[in-house]
């Protein structure tokens, strides 16, 4: 145990008088790994912000039936009384919103009174509104009640007032897995870096290498220190990328933050949550271990 | 100690470099390996040291056989053999001190043991005072002394050594040849390929003869 705990000892001083050795070159491999891995690091800040947000706005779809203008009275009752009677488990409940009542409603509001007063008519149908019970697939539930109720006597268009929801719902998903893919673009850069980087060292350290392999050094004692220079410039790198998204950040937010107040909202961009990015640092270093250890066997077979 | 049945060596489709080799060396014996230049003297060494394998035939090292043994397992055949090869492999960037303490290393002794291992090597060798070092400070006579206390610092059953004295004036080359003949004295086996006949003189006890591959096994200096 102790002579494993001093050989590691060993290794780990002999990376770091290797990364001080040439550090110019060291800090540009870990900048160069640090930018790209910022990249998934902001768009997972942009993506863990926006989910509360979405969770917060109903994601139940209402459908609202109009009503031809000529419709007769009691119409939009008939429509919402057939809406019940035939989607009983479907539709969790359905309002009947009359013309007079929107017309009225519209009135209240000095930005339509005045438009309105000079319509010699009500020129608002009668309007249903029907809101679908929680349940899966809402979406598709939402496309069929409406391609039935368009058919009805009396009813001139039905629109899904929740599809925006849907559609961020769908823009998120979409955005994750473009993430993830981000995601996997950078590993592939960390992986070509670090493989590059420990290439370049073992064939400056090939006389070391000979040396040691001469007075009895194993395999493993040989690959250990650039184990550990994966490691270390794999989470260096993922440290740097945390502290470069926190930078940029601030700015974003300072403008975000004018943008959202105008429109009486609060919302800030955020890194995720501790454990998370705790969990990109040590994915980072155990990614640059494991290119090292690749590169340090394809390239020492000397 | 070491035994050597009907080996060959070659590299690719080259000739044989070493041609159906036998012998037998017992433990605690100095033997010198003479030819001339190319003959396959330092193959042979390297072939002893677990540096190269038998192209056919069976090397057996300090009761291991070579050719079975799995690649893991020949570093640690490595550590019971001294190696001096003719070119010191000595890292220049790094103390005098630091090179002999890497085998220690290796074997995983603690840094105190290790430097009061280096010391004890480097006084052997006669380097005492000059740890601190690089070898490219020392002299060509010093650095294969330095050579020599890595190779010595692990307290090696065998030690082989690639014309340790070749291009070192009289006195270095003496001073050097008593250290391995002490070495010797204490139990340790010792194999020196050299073509200095003056050397093998005054040494040797027994030599083997290497001549384009093909060889010959004499007691004492050959004719």
């Amino acid at each position: 145990m102790n002579a494993w705990l001093q050989q590691h000892r060993y290794a780990l001083g002999v990376t770091v008088r290797r990364l001080i050795a040439q550090p110019f070159s060291s800090l540009a491999n870990i900048m160069v790994m640090a930018l790209a891995l910022a990249l998934p690091l902001l768009g997972g800040a942009v993506l863990v912000s926006v989910q509360p947000v979405t969770k917060q706005l109903s994601v139940t779809p209402e459908l609202t039936v109009y009503l031809a203008v000529d419709a007769p009275p009691g119409a939009a009752a008939q429509v919402a009384q057939r809406i019940r009677a035939d989607f009983p488990t479907g539709v969790q409940d359905v309002e009947v919103m009359a013309r007079d009542e929107a017309l009225a409603e519209l009135k209240n509001n000095p930005a339509w009174s005045e438009a309105l007063a000079v319509l010699p008519g009500n020129p608002l149908p009668d309007a249903v509104v029907a809101r679908l019970a929680e349940g899966d697939d809402l979406a598709g539930r939402a496309n069929t009640l409406a391609q039935a109720l368009q058919g009805w006597n009396f009813v001139d268009r039905v629109q899904l007032d929740s599809a925006w929801v849907q559609r961020l719902e769908a823009l998120l998903r979409f955005a994750r897995i473009g993430l993830f893919f981000l995601a996997a673009c950078v590993a592939v850069v960390v992986l070509a870096t670090v493989f590059n980087t420990v290439r370049m060292q073992a064939l400056f350290q090939r006389e070391e290498i000979g040396v040691a392999r001469l007075v009895g050094a194993t395999e493993s004692f040989v690959r250990r220190p650039f184990l550990y220079l994966g490691a270390l410039t794999g989470g260096a790198s993922a440290l740097l990328a945390i502290g470069v998204a926190a930078l940029l950040l601030s700015p974003l937010n300072e403008a975000l933050l004018g943008l959202a107040s105008s429109y009486g909202a609060e919302f800030a961009l955020r890194l995720p949550a501790g454990g998370w990015l705790i969990t990109a640092i040590v994915a980072t270093a155990a990614l640059g271990a494991l290119s090292a250890r690749w590169s340090v066997t394809r390239n020492t077979r000397f | 100690m070491i035994q050597f049945q009907h080996v060959f060596k070659s590299y690719g489709r080259a000739r044989n470099i070493l041609a159906d080799i036998n012998f037998d060396i017992q433990a605690g014996e100095f033997v010198f390996v003479s030819g001339p230049s190319g003959a396959g003297k330092s193959t042979l060494l390297k072939l002893i040291g677990g540096l190269e394998l038998p192209s056919r035939g069976s090397v057996q090292v300090n009761g291991q056989n070579l050719e079975k043994m799995t690649a893991r397992a020949r570093p640690y055949l490595r550590r019971a053999v001294g190696v001096i090869l003719q070119d010191t492999h000595l890292l220049y960037d790094r103390s005098a001190i630091a090179n002999v303490t890497l085998p220690l290393t290796v074997t995983g002794h603690s840094h105190t043991q290790a430097m009061a291992r280096a010391r004890a090597a480097l006084d052997k060798v006669g380097l005492a005072g000059k740890e601190d070092m690089k070898p490219i400070e020392l002299s060509g006579g010093e650095q294969q002394r330095l050579a020599m206390a890595r190779a010595i610092v692990n307290r090696p059953a065998i030690l082989i050594a690639d014309e340790p004295t070749a291009n070192l004036d009289h006195e270095t080359a003496t001073r050097i040849m008593n250290v391995f003949r002490d070495f010797n004295r204490v139990g340790v086996t010792t194999l020196i390929a050299s073509h200095d006949q003056g050397l093998m003189a005054r040494y040797a006890t027994r030599t083997l003869r290497i001549d384009a591959g093909r060889f010959s096994d004499v007691a004492g200096v050959p004719a």
